[in-house]
């Protein structure tokens, strides 16, 4: 389990999915929430992956997930 | 036939619009190095501010993407419409809808399939260690997305419980959240294509093979988002309103997929499952919620040697999803009410994918065009979207919303509003009373008729014309310095 914290729903154990090179050397790295599903690259402005920056209008609540609906459900 | 519209029909790939686009100084390159955040968006939101005249953007030099390309702005801006539709820069608005309007129907399609061996977009094969970012030069579209999102993919499928039949087959436009290096989400909702196919796969636990088409020729994206019958094949229907052949192949999965396409992923759905996707800025100008959406886990991926990534900006109007479905969403609910009801001139529903129309109408008689109002809400995509409908007599042009405001002030009396509530509404609109179910709005901008008492003022005529339209455009080309 990484300690990646993510910016969205503060969970941690992020996976590591990409690294930008450019002559070898590491730009930026994009990283996923396995719990959120939140996806971010750690170059993003701060409005987008800053705790306490981004809105808190978009953060998502890993205790309570069941709130968030299925769709195309028969 | 004229040099333009040849040159029109002659587009089988993004790569060969984009190059006419160039020469008509409707495409540039952007190599000042960028990153993907937030730099591609703001240079995409600034182009989209010039609705009539922005060019498409093909950015080659962005941070940790090296040799990496991606263009927005294709169907950025009336302009390039017109070059699609084969006719010049500077054409209105109300021509090019004519344009479409007229190719309604009458054309016939030409398919031709080109052995997978021979198929561009089968160029280069990646089957194993796929990970989509190093194919793609994703980034986020608006700050609060809940990921990188593919905003343009054309996805085609077979009918899980018909797979052989070619018109069943079925190619839409649907946003797809990256999720992982080999998967991603799918968004769509019941009464869509795709959200049937899903729905019937899952219920009776069939594969569901899909391809994803990015980059694509630019008629497909058009008509894709085109609502038509569900046994129409898209691929015909796009060929026949572009009066060109189209060249399909065979995906690696089975799927018939566009010989010329830039890039194809090849993916199968995971029965069942979901995750989380969202939020996305979407057409309102707001963000979709979170929800839990059905997983593919990709299987392959062929593309073109250098492939260049497509996608779109999307978000608070106006933006390039306008101008790519405008015309298309307008046309349909005009051919669908000219059977019923041959005295509607003109349809536009331009406004955030019809959410508001305005459709002109010769009233045959008092409160006539209150009836053609009821009939375009139940077009079909009248029933989810046209919630504000502004009805306006045949001498005013929809296209210019100074004539429609002079309708309003001088035709409209507060009565001749009708309020229909709790119908249905398009679940991502802000303004529902819940999600899915909302109020509809009717205004009567037209003239009074017998036996409305009130009676018509007496109007001033000034001159109209194809005279009048000629003159407009010869002031326009003399204020540029072009001789007439
Ligand atoms: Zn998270």
């Amino acid at each position: 389990m990484s300690e990646t914290l993510c910016p969205r729903c503060s969970s941690t154990g992020a996976i590591e999915d990409y690294q930008g090179r450019e002559d070898n050397i590491v730009v930026w790295t994009i990283y996923r929430c396995v719990t959120c599903c939140f996806s971010w690259r750690d170059s993003e402005p701060a409005s987008t992956i800053g705790a306490g920056v981004r809105s808190a209008d978009f953060a998502v609540d890993a205790g309570n997930l069941d709130r968030y609906p299925k769709i195309l459900q028969q | 036939m004229n040099d333009l519209a040849n040159k029109a029909r002659g587009i089988s790939s993004l790569r060969d619009f984009l190059e006419l686009l160039e020469g008509e100084g409707q495409a540039i390159t952007w190599s000042e190095r960028v990153l993907p955040e937030p730099d591609l968006r703001n240079v995409a939101v600034a182009a989209s501010r010039d609705a009539n005249g922005a060019p498409a953007i093909l950015f080659d030099n962005i941070a940790g993407y090296p040799g990496k390309r991606t263009v927005v702005g294709v169907h950025g801006s009336w302009d390039n419409i017109a070059l699609l539709l084969g006719r010049p820069k500077g054409t209105t608005i109300r021509e090019l809808f004519f344009e479409i309007a007229g190719r309604w129907g009458d054309a016939e399609a030409q398919i031709s399939y080109v052995p997978e061996g021979q198929a561009p977009v089968h160029e280069c094969r990646v089957e194993s260690g796929i990970n989509l970012y190093d194919i793609l030069p994703v980034y986020r579209i608006n700050e609060y997305d809940g990921g990188f999102f593919m905003g343009k993919a054309s996805v085609a499928s077979r009918d899980p419980e018909d797979p052989d039949n070619f018109g069943k087959q079925n190619v839409g436009i649907y946003r797809l959240q990256v999720q992982g290096p080999d998967s991603f989400s799918l968004m769509t909702i019941p009464s869509h294509d795709m959200g049937r196919q899903i729905m019937a796969a899952e219920r009776n636990g069939l594969p569901l093979k899909i391809a994803v088409m990015l980059g694509n020729h630019p008629g497909l994206a058009v008509f894709a988002a085109t609502p038509i019958g569900y046994e129409e094949s898209e691929y015909a229907y796009a060929s026949a309103m572009m009066g060109a052949p189209i060249r399909l192949t065979k995906s690696g999965n089975g799927v018939d997929i566009l010989a010329d396409s830039e890039i194809v992923i090849e993916a199968e759905m995971q029965l069942g499952e979901r995750v989380l996707e969202g939020p996305f800025g979407e057409f309102p100008g707001s963000y979709s919620g979170v929800r839990k959406a059905p997983i593919f886990k990709v299987t392959a991926v062929s593309h073109r040697r250098d492939p260049i990534f497509e996608n779109i900006y999307i978000g608070r109007g106006w933006t390039e999803h306008d101008t790519l479905i405008g015309l298309h969403t307008s046309a349909p609910i005009y051919a669908q009410l000219r059977k019923d009801f041959p005295e509607v001139t003109a349809v536009n529903a331009l406004y955030q994918h019809g959410l508001t129309g305005i459709i002109s109408v010769k009233n045959r008689m008092a409160g006539f065009a209150k009836t053609v109002a009821l009939r375009a809400l139940s077009t079909p995509h009248g029933v989810m979207y046209l919630k504000n409908l502004i009805m306006v007599d045949a001498d005013v042009d929809p296209f210019d919303l100074n004539q429609v405001m002079w309708a309003l002030s001088t035709r409209t009396r507060a009565d001749d509003i009708i309020v229909l509530p709790n119908m249905p509404a398009v679940p991502i609109d802000p303004s529902a009373v819940v999600p899915g179910k909302g109020h509809r709005l009717i205004i009567d901008a037209t003239s009074y008729l017998r036996p409305d008492p009130i009676g018509e003022a007496h109007l001033v005529s000034p001159p109209t014309g194809p005279d009048i339209d000629a003159l407009s455009k010869a002031i326009r080309l003399l204020q540029q310095g072009v001789a007439k």
